[in-house]
């Protein structure tokens, strides 16, 4: 078991390093913005200076710019905060969907890039201990390897369902996809994952779906 | 004469402000918000430079660059990132890219590297001219 710890957390040092990317580049879109919104200050006060009327709404629509990058950059930045605090806390009671929506914000830049849409089916919360990173990893090992074999113009559901001593989490896929090669590729890669879930991989025409027992050892 | 750039970057507010700021330094700038606009704009139009954004939805902005090169070696592409990796620099550059700048770009360095895409891109047009010249010189009997 000791085995498939390390490896589980190589895995999170991979997942760590993929996200942390992503939000780095993501928060560099931002300080572009925001930059060359400072600098067209810069150039309109030279124009200025140099005769050229300048019209108070300009310099109100440059400011909203500015305010509404730095805001976006605030939120990239508490994603990160909370992702790097997920990595050190220890197993706790969560709601399943809220680690579903926070995975999905963490990978809303890639899922971008690839052309997928993600979404979460309504249901009530369900609740079981966990590690957050870890299932935040298991749930990116399955995105991950739908970026890699999507063409564009995809879609994936994310459900989950209370059976008793089970979770049952579920990706629903859009047509088109080779779910049998994402769960293949899921199995291979996240063998160490799913050992420490103690889960049950399965893929059934579109849907790939994770039987986790809710009573584990951590 | 000025210089004719197109812009490309899929962050609607940064062409916007970026497209202004180039303006007010007298390039006459395009844009456009993806790789699929900026190949139907590359060709029809004749461009002294290019600046891309390397990540963008769809096509990424390595897969935009091949494929600009193919309706046109002859054209000066710059590279923008957020984030480049010595790895995407390097293919950017193998791939025939003049040059990979970092986000936030200082636009004094950008307009510099538009200027040197500009000449390199006479040299080119003169170098074309002169071959053709040479061709027809040597195919005629005079």
């Amino acid at each position: 078991m000791n085995d498939q710890h390390d490896d589980a957390d190589t895995l999170g040092l991979h997942f760590f390093g993929s996200m942390t990317a992503s939000i780095s580049h993501e928060l560099k879109n931002a300080l572009a913005i925001i930059n060359e919104n400072g600098g067209l200050l810069g150039d309109l006060a030279m124009l200025m200076e140099k005769g050229r009327p300048l019209e108070p709404e300009r310099l109100k629509t440059l400011s909203g710019n500015i305010r509404r990058q730095v805001q976006r950059a605030d939120d990239i930045i508490r994603r990160l905060n909370r992702f790097a605090h997920s990595a050190q806390e220890p197993a706790a009671t969560s709601d399943v969907r809220e680690i579903f929506e926070f995975t999905i914000a963490l990978a809303a830049r890639l899922a971008t890039m690839k052309g997928v849409t993600m979404t979460i089916a309504p249901g009530p919360p369900v609740q079981f201990e966990t590690r957050l990173f870890q299932l935040e990893n298991l749930l990116w090992l399955c995105l991950k390897h739908l970026f890699v074999l999507t063409e564009g113009n995809q879609t994936v559901e994310f459900a989950v369902a209370d059976a008793g001593a089970e979770v049952l989490i579920g990706l629903r896929f859009g047509e088109g996809l080779p779910v049998e090669e994402i769960g293949a590729r899921v199995m291979r890669e996240g063998q160490s994952l799913l050992t420490v879930f103690q889960a049950e991989l399965q893929v059934d025409a579109s849907l790939l779906q994770l039987k986790i027992p809710k009573k584990r050892s951590f | 004469m000025s210089e004719k750039v197109l812009l490309i970057d899929d962050e609607q507010d940064f062409l916007e402000v970026m497209s202004e700021r180039m303006k007010n330094r007298d390039i006459d700038v395009t844009t456009a918000s993806s790789a699929k606009d900026a190949l139907s704009l590359v060709a029809n139009e004749s461009y002294d430079a290019i600046i891309l954004d390397l990540q963008m939805p769809e096509m990424d902005g390595l897969q935009t660059l091949e494929k600009l090169k193919a309706i046109n070696p002859d054209l000066q592409v710059i590279l923008l990132t957020g984030h480049a990796t010595v790895e995407k620099g390097v293919q950017a550059m193998k791939l025939g890219a003049l040059d990979v700048i970092e986000k936030p770009a200082d636009i004094q360095v950008l307009t510099e590297k538009i200027k040197k895409a500009h000449a390199r891109k006479i040299i080119l047009v003169e170098k074309e001219t002169e071959a053709k010249i040479r061709s027809i010189l040597s195919s005629k009997a005079w």
